[in-house]
Formats: structure tokens, sequence, C-alpha cells
């Protein structure tokens, strides 16, 4: 799978931390939570799409 | 849980894995993939297990502890319509709604001018599939989602929500689902997690399988980067949903992308080596995949024979056991073979006939699980599951 194109957008992602962090304020202190909370919840939205496709 | 509950867990376990990893277990090991006929057998209409999927659970669970089996899906009648109708999902046929409360949930392809994904969209779907199916593909498949552009709506708004919400409702209940069949039954949960083939998933859900036909001779280069786009998520998937304990494997659903679906030349060229590399992966991680070779994929066994040794279990439906045996028998468990005509018209010393010729066909040396060949609906005897049942705990002892 190594050879494989890169996605636009990663598998596990709809919306990326990189793009959610530029519309917020400066984070005064634990940056690493909230990207952690961000990607945790981001990844059910994937969950949701994906399993609606493969298997609902 | 009580100590001889856990020791009977325990031992069903490990035959299980052991057959799965082509070894040679104590006994053959009974996995069968009962669907509607848990409803049967529980005395609930398949309206009852697929629109509410504790029904569903019971009635597993009550097959689970009644029969000597030693592992089961913990819900093989996948489809909770009561999340798809939340969703607005089109192409569901639901029992009791557009099918007779007793005919199984039916899948319902849209006629080729109506596929969910049109022609010139390959490239949408290969730039972006997320994003393709959150913008395009779901409004299409949904009566209440609107499309991009379209004013939003109440019914929208509400699809997801609730949606989301049931989904997960369902995914966590499984946890309890799993946690009761070993406590009550001492049952092992056969499968965790899904894999569909990116070719297979462009027929069955994106383009209709003419509409992939047709594309395979009008715009080949599109199908194979569309299945190329597919692969990461679905290996990703796959992978999020794997046993962390890496016991049982992930469950691999194979539909159309087979001879005589398509040519050998459109399997050797799309199909497989968009499959290949994800099973592989999968392997890499340590995780088995267990091929559901729906209908007969023995045009295609040479080239399964190239993946790594256990990498797979190979599950044989309409296929030629004996034959599955012989080419890849060496190197991949096999369940399955047992005519579902059979459990369904046949007599129990029939069936019992039957698994014989299968056991001293294939399983001498290890490495097979009884199974019937498709799932299990309603139409199976109960009688017959049984002589199934007794008959391989009888005569499937090393």
């Amino acid at each position: 799978m190594a050879e494989q194109k890169k996605p636009k957008r990663k598998p596990g992602v709809c919306v990326p931390w990189e793009e959610k962090v530029k519309e917020l304020k400066e984070i005064r202190a634990d940056k690493e939570l909230v990207q952690k909370v961000w990607e945790d919840i981001d990844g059910l939205g994937y969950v949701y799409i994906w399993q609606c496709l493969l298997s609902f | 849980m009580a100590k001889d509950m856990q020791q009977l867990y325990a031992e069903r376990l490990k035959r299980y894995v052991t057959a799965m990893r082509n070894e040679k277990p104590d006994k053959i090991p009974i996995r069968p993939f009962v669907a509607e006929f848990t409803a049967k057998y529980a005395g609930f209409t398949c309206q009852q297990v697929t629109h509410d999927y504790e029904m569903a659970f019971v009635a597993a669970r009550k097959c689970a502890a009644d029969f000597d089996w030693d592992a089961i899906v913990a819900n093989m009648v996948y489809v909770w319509t009561g999340l798809t109708q939340a969703i607005g999902t089109k192409y569901y046929g639901v029992p009791g709604i557009d099918v007779p409360p007793d005919t199984g949930f039916q899948y319902l392809e849209p006629p080729e001018e109506e596929a969910f994904m049109k022609p010139n969209e390959y490239d949408a779907l290969i730039e972006d599939p997320t994003g393709f199916l959150f913008n395009i593909w779901l409004p299409r498949i949904s009566a209440d989602v609107n499309a991009m552009g379209e004013q939003t709506s109440y019914r929208n708004n509400l699809s997801f929500l609730k949606g989301g919400m049931a989904m997960l409702n369902y995914f966590n209940a499984f946890g309890t689902q799993v946690d009761l069949m070993r406590t009550e039954s001492g049952t092992v949960s056969a499968i965790s997690g899904i894999l569909k083939s990116p070719f297979d998933i462009i027929a069955d859900k994106l383009r209709g399988y003419l509409g992939l036909v047709t594309d395979l001779f009008e715009r080949p280069d599109k199908v194979l980067a569309a299945c190329e786009a597919l692969m990461p998520h679905l290996l990703h998937v796959a992978l999020s949903g794997a046993d962390p304990d890496k016991n049982v494997p992930i469950g691999f659903w194979m539909h159309r992308g087979c001879v005589p679906f398509i040519s050998q030349k459109h399997f050797d060229n799309f199909n497989w080596p968009t499959l290949k590399p994800i099973i592989e992966e999968i392997w890499r991680h340590g995780h088995q995949v267990l091929f559901y070779a729906e209908g007969s994929w023995d045009a295609h066994l040479d080239a399964f024979a190239e993946l790594p040794d256990q990498a797979i279990v190979y599950h044989v439906d309409m296929g030629d056991i004996f034959e599955v045996h012989k080419v890849i028998g060496d190197k991949f468990c096999i369940s399955g073979g047992i005519p579902n005509y059979l459990l369904s018209t046949g007599t129990p010393g029939e069936v019992r006939d039957y698994c014989k010729k299968v056991i001293d066909g294939v399983a001498g040396d290890g490495g097979y699980i009884m199974d019937a060949s498709a799932i299990i609906q309603n139409d199976a005897k109960v009688e017959n599951i049984k002589a199934m049942t007794d008959f391989t705990r009888e005569y499937g002892v090393y």
C-alpha cells in the first residue's frame, strides 16, 4: 500500500485539525488536548459516512 | 462468569482459532452464519429482528445457548432498518413495509440511469472519496438529506442527528451482546470489523453493477483510479474494527467482482490489484480476513493462493469445496460448503451424509470450520441445522 497516492483527505478524517486550528484564536494551553478531542470526534463523522457505505 | 462457562469459552476460542490458522484442533469448530434462522428459531418474524436489534440479539443468543456452536456472528441480520429509516436510506426493502414481514430485508439496486453515482463523477470520487460520499452520494441515497446548494430542511438535520446517535447506540450495543454471548453460553463472537473490495463497492453502492461493467469498457482508467482512491479508506475502516486481540478475522463480504459477472481479465486488472494489497497490509498488522466468497469464486483460487499462508479464512458458498481444498487448502482454513437448499428442503439424514462427505474430503488435517454455504435464513429447517451440528460434534473429532 506504500506506493498508493496519498488521498486529499486522509482516512479517518473529515475536517483536518490543520484546517480547524486556523479558525481558532490562540490556544493558550494544552494544544494537544484540543487537537486530540477534535480528531477523536471528527473521526466519528468519518465512521458514520463510511459505515453507511459499507455496512448499511 | 461461572468457571465452567469460562472454560467452555476458552476451549471454543482455542478450537476456532486453531482451525482458522489452518491447524488441527481437538474437534471441527462449528460457526454457522445464522441470520434470519435465528428469528425462526426464537419465534420472531424477520420484521422483528430486522427492525429491533435487541430482538435480533436475543434471538442470536437463544440459538447460541441452545445449539452447541463454537462461534456465531453477534448479529448476522446486520442491517438494522430502524437506523436506515432514521437516515432515510432508500435502497432497502424493509420487512413488514416493502416486503412481507417474514421475508428477509432486500437490497434494491436502482436502474442504471438512476445510479447513485453518475459516469462523469469519477474524478470527484477519486479526488476526495469522503467528501464525495457526504456531499454527493448521501443526498442521493437518503430521502431526507438535501443536496449541496439546496435549501436545508428539518428532515435533513434530523437525518444526521438521529442517524449518528442511532449508529453509535447500535455499535455500542454490540459490546454488551458479545459479553452476553460469552458469559451466558460460552460462545465466541466470530468476526470483528468489515471489509469490502473497492471494485465491489463501486458496483454495490455507487455505479451499480450495470454501470460498472459499462465503465470497464468506456472509462477503464477512471475505474482503476477510483478503486485505488478507495483502497486506503477501506483498509482504514477494516483495521479500525479489527479484533484488538487478533484472534478473530475481519469479515470480507465478496459480491460480484468475479467471473462470470466480470471477465478474468477484468478481475486480474481491476479487482485483484486493488484488493490484494489491502489483504496483505491487514495481514502485516496481524489480522486474518475471512473471505465470504458468496457465489463461486473458483475461477480466482490461483490468485488467492498468492496471499501469505494463514492470511485468510476462505468460506465456500457455491464453489466446489473439494477443488478449493485442493488448490488453497494447504495455505488457508476453509469453511462452509453445506448447501443451503439441503438445509431447507432436505432431510436430517441427507444433511448428515453431506456433512460426512465434506468432512471426509476437506477436514482430515484440520483447517476446516463447519457451516452452511451461504448465510442461513428462515427457510432452513430446525431439524436440519440440528443434524448439521450434532453430526459434526459426533464425527468431527480428531
